[in-house]
């Protein structure tokens, strides 16, 4: 593939999309397959580094979807996902550059006994926040696009056995148990979006030779499993959540230590209870929605020399606070304010105490809808610090959809958004669907 | 008389008639046959309910009251035992056991509904609670057992009246049908059990109900009609032999009576019209006046025949047939036009269908008349008898000719003294007419020596009465039946309901609670009261349910404890009486009831009644005013001058004002079976009228103007054949008067009285009038037969014209008496079932300006859950969109936000998400989240209606309606500042509709197409909206449309929308 020149390529598709959407598609109906159905995705991005105008990424992703209903209360659902990329910017998981398979999801959904369940390689979304994961911590995200790609796409899905008990029409609790030690991807170094940040990664004095050590990964299916559970209701119009998890957070500790050879580095994954909930309501033309959450063993990186391992634990409280407003025709606006404060804050932290980011989105539909104008601003307010993702989106026709959009990382290069700003890139995509 | 025969068309036709007989006669024959092959589909329908049109309010909420409680028209079963212990003797309380499970063994009974003393239950109070038991358990075997459960009934104050008599000499056994479609059979076999039941002495048993009635009221019609009909076409048939000593011109006459009688009937079965119990009097009306055509044609032939004894058979009856198409095709219109005004001004479909096919057979009677018979006439070789020809002579002793005679001499030698008479007949006529009484109760139509008469009369005075109201409350939400404040509304209603005459008891949830508060409170009388709180009412129900079944309570009250039923019992079914009760009602309602938290509505079979019978007075008098403006329209065109047109009138309005005063005297009510009368009175007696007029002007011309000697030639020709007519009429109507069935009898009577007296003033006072005041159309020169066809033509033309235009000018349809409102016509469309629940697919396609399509495919479930609606739908196709779903409740009251989720599956979670404005897109389609939410339906609490008047859409007849939003704030909300709607008339759904916006351009049409039923619901499956402004189309396609299949609760929670499809 990455022989031909790019931009044959994006004619070859195009012509493609536009011969295969001439085909009257709702013929072709789900229905015909009587036990489920057989669909998907193709998707083709190119994206462009503001910068200097070099190609960040030439992405084709091939998706497709599978259910077979296996009896009348039974359902099996597989997604598949290949990715290929002409460019090696990005990488993949493990040595491979260009080209990524994956069984995305695999699961059974199940209605059994009067519970419902889902059993398999899937993706569970706990929360009321957009972009920022207090409650959205059961699965794992890959950031080889750092946080660039749908949530869809770069969350990890994780085999987990999830059961839904209805305790009546407006209560429901759920079990989660996640045998499944995967945990979050990071860009591979010298990758476009390999972290710098000092937040991420420690300072390290110069001269000294640094070494990684070998990960300490848990292993044992159960014992390491992470488990959790969720009541949640519609009460007096308000939809809440109680939430709780125990699980190893998905980011590695760097412990450092300093021996006779150099210093030593060795991710390790710690285990903390999270506890939390969520709320939202509407009034009018306005949605309300919150989340807090409150985990108890959080590790945190400090550059206090007095500290032997350079990793202090804390227990962090995090909240968020989310305004929607649809009160103009054809708008949608949202703002978030996201707090995190740590409880045993100590010296030479790589973050503040407490940390402050504010999202904001705008969007606007036109033509009933076939075309998405957005704009969504993430910004840390202790460091300023943010990045503005903008784009449109033009449902061409039924199945094809034209994107075009803009990624602008801004501030101080020490921020975790900062980092990225030579990344900043405009993307042209197109997805077809069937 | 000596018309000559000469080359015009009439008389070519006539002359080709007579030259093939056989072919006209076969030919005749031959289209009868195949009319009649319809007869069979011919369907009966004795329900009351066939008398209301199937969408009258009443009757539609009738239907709703009988879905949610169950409650119909039922039988009832009464032992009655004057003896010393009443019926509490172990002999009669087995008795009603015994009946109890017969009654129970049938078919058609609803087990669940039958109800006695075997069935109901005690509830008294124990140390522990409530102790809710079978009075029947068991059943008592001695007297001491009698006379405890006597005890037992007394302390219950509900029972007293209701199932047992108060003074205990009576009980009822009350059962309800499932199907009352075949009451008939149902009422056989119960009669059966009856016949077969183990009576000690002194028990009488019997049946009533109108369950009964109904299943009676089939077979007693039935059997009426059997016997009339053939009674009446023989009485006929002796008239005519008698009248012309000859055999051919009675069988000529009797083929005419079955072409009319029979072909009207076949083209009613073609229709698809019932039979109902009115229909009955139809073959007899029909009967009679189907064979004056014949008498009077015949009694000219055998004139003609007379003076010119050689002429050839076939020139004679050529011009008889010349002399007489006038005045037959005259009549014919005349009646014709007597009975279309009872079809425009009823308001009832059976008497609607009545005078339209009476009309129907006095049309093919002339036209039998017209072209069968003089065919027939040379087949049979008519010739005058000798008898005949002596009753012409002046003079003559034959007592016909000495009646008509003297009438003749009555009416030259004292005409002013009968012009007096007549016009003070006609003063207390009109006095009368205003003290006329409308009433009619249904068990009147049964004679007082029918069983079923005797037993509701029994029963009506030992219990609480046969006769029904329901008063259905309801409350603003579930549960609201416990708050004392509501059951103190509904004991209230009851006592003051109680109060008014004829009311002799009431039963509804609030007696059991009073009695179950008693008996939980020592049993003292004074503890027969509501319990205190909320609370307390619903542990009683949970007590009672501990010891009893809770579906005990299904008629009195629904399982949210939302809606209850209070049942009135009156003791009598006449109108009269009953009205009082239903209007003291209904103002009762509306000033207690009738608020936020709780109303009440009037149902039941008195209601019903009440309903259909109030505006029948009304009705009649309007019949009467246009029946009479036709005909008179008809005769001043037919004789070329108005004056001669109200001439006619005289005799008619003479007989029926001579009615009103009989029925004053007679106390004859108006009722459902006399109010008809005055049409048909008209349509027959105005052919006596057109007769005499007819040939007096021609008499008078003939003469040369001289009033006197035509009076002299008119009476011994037309005036005896106007008599044999009038005996034939009146005999014909005189058999209705042995009808057992009350109203034709009655109806029988004022006819026999209204044609009599037509005939007598046709005969004297017109005329006497005539001589009297020599009107001038009397002398007016005669015209040629040719300006005489094309005189005709016009007079047809112009007749059809009149009748089209009042068929369009008056409303004709069923509500004619109630003329829709616009806001009748919202209530309407609103009223249309649209399903407890329903799972569709649902296709959008969506299509800009430049034709490009977006397809989306989408499954969608919908239930209601009492008045809220939940709805949910789930996203298909295409797969970027796959598993996206929208949740919504929605709540009745407009102030109160829905509720929205939606499931992305990009973000993977639910979005709780604001209704927003009700005049939003919805994702992306022309249709607002307020269009998608009212499906078809209107909103009253935003817009006011308005009705523009009717059209046809697409070969649908629609009313048009306009609707503006109340206030700017609404308009600006919803994005419109007016619609246009047209609604299908038959089935009320909108089949089209346009929007304003607010500055009033036009912004959007929407037309629906494939309206079908689906399951017994009508569903629209194509709706296309085509917005102008942005030239954008949204076309919604629902198939795989299921009302049946049951909707699981959790589909409509937001788990379910996580996981999907």
């Amino acid at each position: 593939m990455y022989f031909l020149p790019r931009l044959s390529l994006i004619l070859l598709v195009t012509v493609i999309a536009l011969l295969l959407s001439s085909v009257s598609w709702a013929q072709f109906s789900l229905r015909d397959f009587s036990n489920g159905g057989f669909s998907g995705t193709v998707d083709q991005q190119w994206a462009l580094r503001t910068d200097d105008g070099a190609t960040q990424k030439f992405q084709t992703t091939f998706e497709p979807r599978m259910e077979v209903d296996i009896t009348d209360s039974t359902r099996l659902t597989a997604i598949a996902r290949v990715r290929a990329d002409t460019e090696s910017n990005l990488g993949f998981a493990g040595s491979r550059t260009h080209l990524d398979t994956e069984l995305r999801e695999f699961y059974l959904d199940a209605d059994w006994g009067g519970l419902y369940w889902r059993l398999g390689k899937q993706q569970i979304v706990w929360g009321q926040a957009d972009g920022l994961r207090i409650l959205d911590v059961i699965n794992p995200q890959e950031f080889r696009e750092f946080i660039l790609p749908k949530f869809e796409d770069s969350r990890i899905p994780l085999w987990i056995a999830n059961v839904e008990i209805p305790i009546s029409d407006d209560w429901t609790a759920q079990l989660l148990i996640i045998p499944d030690q995967t945990y979050a991807d990071l860009a591979r170094p010298g990758t476009s979006f390999s972290m710098r940040s000092p937040q991420v990664i420690p300072e390290m004095p110069s001269g000294l030779p640094v070494k990684f050590e070998q990960e300490k990964r848990p292993g044992r299916t159960f014992k390491d499993a992470d488990a959790g559970a969720r009541l949640s209701a519609f009460v007096g119009g308000w939809d809440v959540s109680l939430n709780y998890l125990y699980h190893y957070q998905d980011h590695a500790v760097l412990f450092r230590q300093v021996t006779e050879t150099g210093i030593e580095l060795t991710p390790s994954y710690e285990r903390t209870h999270l506890v939390g909930g969520s709320f939202s309501n509407v009034f009018g033309d306005t949605t309300f929605r919150s989340e807090v959450g409150y985990s108890s063993d959080r590790f945190f990186l400090t550059n206090d020399n007095a500290d032997n391992d350079g990793v202090f634990s804390t227990g962090e409280f995090s909240y968020v606070l989310g305004i929607d407003y649809q009160g103009w025709r054809d708008w949608f606006v949202s703002g978030q304010l996201f707090q995190s404060i740590l409880s045993d804050p100590t010296h030479d932290m790589t973050r503040d105490k407490s940390e402050t980011s504010a999202t904001f989105l705008l969007r606007r539909y036109f033509m009933n809808e076939s075309l998405k104008a957005e704009s969504l601003l993430i910004q840390n307010l202790n460091r300023s610090d943010g990045v503005l993702q903008t784009s449109m989106e033009y449902e061409w026709s039924t199945n094809i959809t034209l994107t075009l959009g803009a990624d602008i990382f801004f501030g101080s290069c020490a921020g975790l958004f900062g980092q990225f700003e030579e990344e900043s890139r405009i993307t042209f995509g197109t997805e077809f669907s069937f | 008389m000596n018309t000559p025969v000469n080359d015009t068309g009439l008389s070519r036709f006539f002359q080709t008639l007579v030259n093939w007989p056989k072919t006209v006669v076969v030919l005749s024959l031959l289209v009868m046959g195949l009319t009649l092959s319809f007869l069979p589909g011919l369907t009966k329908d004795t329900r009351a309910d066939a008398f209301l049109a199937p969408d009258n309010p009443a009757l539609l909420y009738k239907e709703k009251v009988k879905e949610e409680f169950g409650l119909s028209d039922p039988f009832v079963i009464a032992l009655v035992n004057e003896g010393e212990e009443g019926i509490f003797n172990p002999e009669s309380l087995a008795l009603v056991n015994w009946i109890t499970n017969e009654v129970d063994l049938l078919t058609n009974i609803n087990s669940d509904r039958v109800v006695s003393l075997a069935t109901e239950k005690n509830i008294v109070g124990t140390e522990f609670g409530m102790d809710v038991d079978d009075f029947f358990d068991p059943v008592p075997s001695t007297q001491a057992e009698a006379d405890f459960l006597r005890q037992a009934i007394d302390d219950f104050p509900l029972y007293k009246g209701s199932i047992v008599a108060k003074d205990g000499n009576a009980t009822l056994v009350v059962a309800e049908m499932i199907d009352e479609s075949v009451a008939e059979e149902t009422y056989a076999e119960i009669l059966a059990i009856v016949d077969r039941a183990p009576l000690s002495p002194g028990d009488e048993l019997h049946v009533a109900g109108e369950g009964a009635v109904l299943g009676f009221l089939g077979s007693y019609i039935d059997a009426d009609a059997q016997r009339l009909n053939p009674l009446a076409g023989l009485i006929i048939t002796l008239i005519i032999i008698f009248a012309f000593r000859r055999l051919s011109p009675a069988l000529s006459g009797n083929i005419i009576i079955a072409a009319s009688v029979l072909m009207t009937l076949s083209v009613m079965a073609a229709s698809n019209v019932a039979f109902f119990v009115i229909t009955n009097a139809l073959p007899v009306i029909l009967i009679g006046i189907s064979v004056a055509d014949a008498i009077h044609i015949y009694s000219h032939y055998f004139d003609l025949q007379t003076e010119q004894p050689l002429k050839s058979r076939k020139d004679l009856v050529v011009e008889t047939m010349l002399d007489m198409w006038r005045p037959v095709t005259l009549t014919t219109l005349t009646t014709m036009a007597g009975f279309l005004g009872l079809y425009f001004a009823a308001y009832m479909p059976p008497f609607k269908y009545f005078g339209l096919f009476t009309a129907f057979g006095v049309f093919v009677a002339g036209v039998y008349s017209l072209i069968f018979l003089p065919a027939a006439m040379v087949l049979t070789k008519a010739q005058v008898s000798q008898h005949f020809i002596g009753q012409r002579e002046v003079g003559s002793s034959e007592l016909f000719a000495r009646a008509i005679g003297g009438l003749g001499y009555l009416t030259r030698n004292y005409s002013k003294t009968i012009i007096a008479f007549f016009a003070v007949s006609a003063i207390a006529g009109v006095y009368s007419a205003s003290h006329l009484v409308v009433d009619e109760n249904r068990i009147n139509t049964f004679d007082t020596s029918e069983s079923i008469y005797i037993a509701d009369k029994a029963i009506n005075a030992h219990l609480d009465g046969t006769n029904t109201l329901d008063i259905v409350i309801e409350t603003a939400q579930v549960e609201d039946l416990f708050l004392p404040v509501n059951l103190e509304k509904m004991q209230s209603l009851q006592i003051y309901a109680e109060s008014l005459p004829y009311v002799q008891g009431s039963t509804s949830i609030v007696d059991y609670l009073k009695q179950m508060n008693r008996a939980l409170n020592g049993g003292d009388i004074s503890e027969y009261k509501l319990p205190i709180s909320d609370a307390l009412t619903a542990q009683y129900f949970l007590l009672y349910s501990a010891s009893s079944d809770p579906t005990d309570f299904e008629e009195e009250i629904d399982y949210d404890y939302q809606k209850a039923n209070i049942r009135i019992n009156l003791n009598s079914g006449s109108y009269q009486h009953t009205k009082g009760v239903v209007e003291s009602l209904a103002a009762y309602i509306s000033d207690e009831f009738n608020t936020e938290s709780i109303n009440a509505t009037l149902s039941g079979r008195v209601n019903l009644n009440y309903h259909w019978i109030k505006d029948l007075g009304e009705s009649h008098f309007l019949g009467v005013s246009i029946a009479l403006f036709l005909v008179w329209v008809v005769s001043a065109l037919l004789f070329q001058s108005s004056l001669a047109g109200l001439f006619t009138l005289i005799p008619v309005l003479a007989s029926i004002l001579l009615v009103y005063s009989a029925m004053v005297v007679l106390g004859i009510n108006l009722g459902i079976g006399t109010s008809m009368f005055a049409s048909v009175a008209i349509g027959l007696g105005v052919d006596f009228s057109i007769h005499t007029l007819d040939r007096l002007r021609t008499l008078s011309r003939n003469t040369g103007s001289d009033i006197n000697s035509a009076l002299e030639r008119f009476y011994p020709s037309t005036g005896r054949a106007l008599l044999f007519n009038f005996l034939a009429i009146s005999c014909g109507f005189g058999v209705l008067m042995s009808s057992k069935v009350v109203p034709l009898n009655n109806f029988g009577t004022i006819v026999v009285l209204s044609v009599t007296t037509s005939f007598l003033a046709s005969m004297t006072l017109l005329p006497a009038m005539l001589k009297v005041f020599k009107p001038d159309f009397l002398s007016a020169k005669q015209q040629s037969a040719t300006t005489q066809g094309a005189g005709l033509a016009r007079v047809v033309t112009t007749v059809l014209a009149v009748v089209l235009g009042a068929y369009l000018l008056l409303p004709n349809s069923a509500q004619a008496a109630e003329s829709l409102s616009a806001d009748e016509i919202v209530e309407r469309i609103n009223n249309v079932d649209d399903g407890e629940h329903v799972t569709r697919r649902l296709v959008m396609n969506l299509t800009d300006r430049r034709g490009r399509e977006r397809i989306r495919e989408t499954f969608g479930y919908r239930k209601y859950f009492n008045e809220e609606k939940k709805s949910v739908l789930f996203y298909e196709s295409p797969s970027n969109v796959k598993g996206t779903a929208f949740l919504t409740w929605d709540y009745p009251d407009t102030k109160v936000d829905d509720d929205q989720w939606l499931y992305l599956p990009a973000i993977r979670r639910v979005r709780r998400i604001s209704a927003g404005d009700r005049g939003d897109y919805f994702l992306g389609t022309d249709f607002t989240f307020e269009d998608m939410k009212l499906e078809g339906r209107m909103e009253p609490a935003d817009y006011d209606y308005a009705l523009l008047g009717e059209e046809t859409i697409d070969g649908v007849a629609s009313y048009k309606l306009a609707s503006t939003p109340k206030n700017t704030e609404v308009a600006k909300e919803l994005g419109y500042g007016r619609t246009e709607f047209w609604v299908d008339k038959s089935n009320w759904v909108v089949i089209k509709a346009d929007y304003w916006d607010t500055k009033d351009v036009l912004l959007k049409s929407l037309v629906m197409s494939d309206i079908r039923k689906i399951d017994g619901i009508w569903t629209r499956h194509e709706l296309e909206l085509s917005n102008h402004k942005t030239g954008h189309r949204s076309q919604f396609i629902f198939s795989d449309v299921d009302y049946l299949s049951p909707i699981d609760d959790d589909v409509f929670t937001q788990r379910a929308i996580v996981r999907g499809l």
